[in-house]
């Protein structure tokens, strides 16, 4: 699903520049669910804003389902954005003057699904991470966790290949974080190809595989066991 | 364009920030109110201008004459010329597709008496021709018609003044009343309501006065109404050609204007338009500017919206918006603000003018309103002035970076 190889990325600081990503190597097969650790400021969020497609890289090579992903315009990129990836964010970013279903349908509004058939999907999705009687509810009137939970319907609608989360559970407390990871756990059952960074070795446990970032390299990439969140719900 | 779901969000927008957009439109909307009352208030003046003089007959044209200011055609200065009956007979057989009305014009003034009253008064002597180039109006009796011209009949139209000085509450039709102790029917009495002073005058056939001084066929001026099809070149083209015709007859110079004066009301009104013309456009001039003003003001407030929704904009795409849909959504933002205040501001304008403008009616301001033109032409500055504003703050939404819009700082 997902092969890079050799991937640098520094960035220019005035006249030096930070070397955040030196050299990484590695791929994702469907279906995985991926936990990127390490210390702040070891490149995680970069890493994963490369996959996402929303920051280039300066060398290496990105292959997104087969998809060679390299000088891309901006309007291809948002194109090929829509299509592959579903972003979660640990701030949640859902528009505040918009409904929870018509967060959740902003995805398809840019695949230009039509209007009937973007709601009764959005619907779908909501009722899915269990938010149907929320639908017409502004963010501002949900808990961080139902937030979170309206992002990953969000990130969900458009179908995407593969799912992105920053810190999905950063802002969150230990028990709504383990509601978030019962979610995530569910729609990775369900065959999706997921990606979280993280720095909280309780949330990488509840992965398949832990791959650990230190100074711009991998310094240890394992399949686990995976812990089920459910028994902590 | 049409597509309901980017109205819907444009709405949703507006809704969400009333005060944004509220400042927002009422900067378009004070400009465009501005200009339409400025762009009014010249139309006020031109009606104004057009209602006094239209007074008189609007194609009156007057030949005077006088003495010759130059030496010409073996002539020396000095000499008086004299414009005689012949005259109007050559004109009407030169000009008969000019000519619309044609009277000659002699004055004097005469002692008046009825029974114990007496009164001094200017009398114009005139053909029936002259009602209805100078537009008299008759209130009672009637006007000089063509058998008193040829009788010589003393009889006189006397103006309402006139009537009150000497007939007091009497009826004066048909009644004799003595000028310079000869005796005038009263025929009618006229009325002036644009002058007092010409109420205090007299009208008599022009063929009484010849003959009652001498015998003559002498006349002071003479009056004329042109063709009223014709434009305003046309109507100076035509009393270009009456001058030079009759300079020629006179042998007076060609510039000489005492010894021939042509006088034309188009010269006047020529001379109001490039007026009121160049009002119009120093009007336009200003009112662009405020409008202007108007819209830096809306590029400003749509460039902080930018910086205040850089966070959303991100968002949007990293869900897959392309620039282009980022750049409609903010440009039709802008236009949809601007054309809706600037016809909230038309509209106010427009009303108030229909309420107050009929009720302006002074000598120089007359009814002051906006025609289509105005209207149509505020509308395309409306859409084109919501592109400008807009076009900046587009394209910096669109330039937003999804990753630094992300960043959880
Ligand atoms: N836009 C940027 N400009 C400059 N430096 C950046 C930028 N984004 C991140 N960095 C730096 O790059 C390093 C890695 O950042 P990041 O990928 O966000 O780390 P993590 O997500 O693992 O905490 C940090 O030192 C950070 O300060
Ligand atoms: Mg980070």
């Amino acid at each position: 699903m997902i092969e890079i190889k050799d991937l640098h990325k520094s960035y220019k600081m005035g006249s030096n520049s930070l070397h955040v990503l030196k050299g990484i190597n590695f791929s994702v097969e469907e279906g995985e669910l991926v936990a990127i650790m390490g210390s702040s400021g070891s490149g995680k969020s970069t890493l994963l804003n490369i996959l996402g497609m929303l920051d280039n890289s300066d060398s290496g090579e990105y292959i997104l389902d087969g998809v060679p992903i390299k000088n891309l315009n901006e309007t291809k990129a948002a194109q090929y954005r829509n299509k592959f990836l579903g972003f979660v964010f640990q701030s949640f970013n859902l528009i505040n003057y918009k409904s929870a279903l018509e967060n959740v349908a902003l995805p398809l509004y840019y695949q230009k699904v039509g209007r009937k058939e973007r709601l009764e999907k959005s619907l779908k999705y909501l009722d899915q991470v269990g938010l149907k009687e929320w639908a017409e509810h502004l963010p501002s009137e949900l808990s961080g966790g139902q937030k979170q939970r309206v992002a990953i319907a969000r990130a969900m609608a458009a179908e995407p290949k593969v799912l992105l989360a920053d810190e999905p559970t950063g802002a969150l407390d230990s028990k709504t974080s383990y509601e978030v990871m019962d979610l995530i756990q569910k729609i990775n059952d369900q065959g999706n190809t997921i990606l979280i960074v993280t720095h909280e070795p309780d949330i990488a446990d509840m992965c398949k595989r832990i791959v650990h970032l230190k100074d711009g390299v991998i310094i240890e990439d394992k399949k686990i066991k995976q812990v089920r969140a459910e028994q902590y719900v | 364009m049409f597509d309901r779901d980017i109205w819907q969000e444009i709405f949703h927008s507006i809704k969400n920030n009333k005060l944004r957009t509220f400042l927002t439109g009422f900067s378009v909307g004070w400009g465009i109110f501005i200009l339409v009352l400025l762009l009014a208030s010249v139309n006020g003046m031109q009606n104004g201008f057009t209602r006094q003089f239209s007074d008189d007959a609007t194609n009156s044209i007057f030949i005077r004459a006088g003495v010759t200011s130059v030496a010409y055609g073996g002539f020396e200065a000095g000499r008086r010329i004299q414009l005689r009956n012949s005259d109007i007979e050559y004109i009407k057989r030169s000009f008969p597709k000019d000519i619309e009305y044609i009277s000659p014009r002699i004055y004097s003034g005469v002692s008046a008496r009825y029974k114990s009253e007496t009164g001094s008064y200017n009398v114009q002597a005139v053909y029936p021709d002259h009602q209805m180039i100078e537009k008299t109006l008759v209130s009672k009796g009637r006007y000089i018609n063509e058998n008193d011209l040829r009788n010589a009949s003393k009889v006189a139209v006397i103006g309402r003044k006139v009537a009150e000085d000497l007939f007091k509450k009497e009826d004066p039709v048909g009644k004799f009343v003595e000028f310079n102790g000869l005796p005038f029917r009263v025929i009618g009495v006229f009325t002036d309501d644009g002058d007092d002073n010409a109420e205090r005058g007299v009208y008599a056939p022009s063929s009484t006065f010849q003959l009652m001084y001498g015998q003559n066929d002498e006349i002071n001026q003479i009056a004329l109404t042109y063709n009223p099809n014709y434009d305003l070149t046309e109507a100076l083209e035509f009393s270009e050609r009456l001058e030079s015709v009759f300079k020629r007859k006179f042998k007076v110079a060609p510039q000489d204007q005492g010894g021939i004066r042509v006088f034309n009301y188009a010269e006047v009104f020529e001379n109001i338009s490039n007026f009121t013309g160049g009002l119009d456009f120093a009007v336009i001039i200003v009112g662009l500017l405020i409008l202007l003003a108007g819209i830096v003001g809306i590029g400003n407030i749509m460039v902080f919206i930018i910086k205040e929704r850089t966070k959303e904009i991100g968002v949007r795409k990293a869900l897959g918006a392309e620039p282009w849909q980022i750049i409609k959504l903010v440009l039709f933002e802008s236009v949809f603000i601007t054309a809706l205040s600037g016809f909230i501001g038309l509209a106010i304008a427009t009303g108030l003018l229909s309420l107050i403008g009929p009720n302006i009616q002074t000598d120089a301001f007359a009814n002051p309103s906006v025609g289509m033109s105005i209207v149509v032409t505020a509308t395309v500055i409306l859409v084109v002035a919501g592109v400008l504003a807009g076009l900046i703050p587009a394209m910096k939404a669109a330039k937003v970076r999804p990753i630094v819009a992300l960043s959880d700082k």
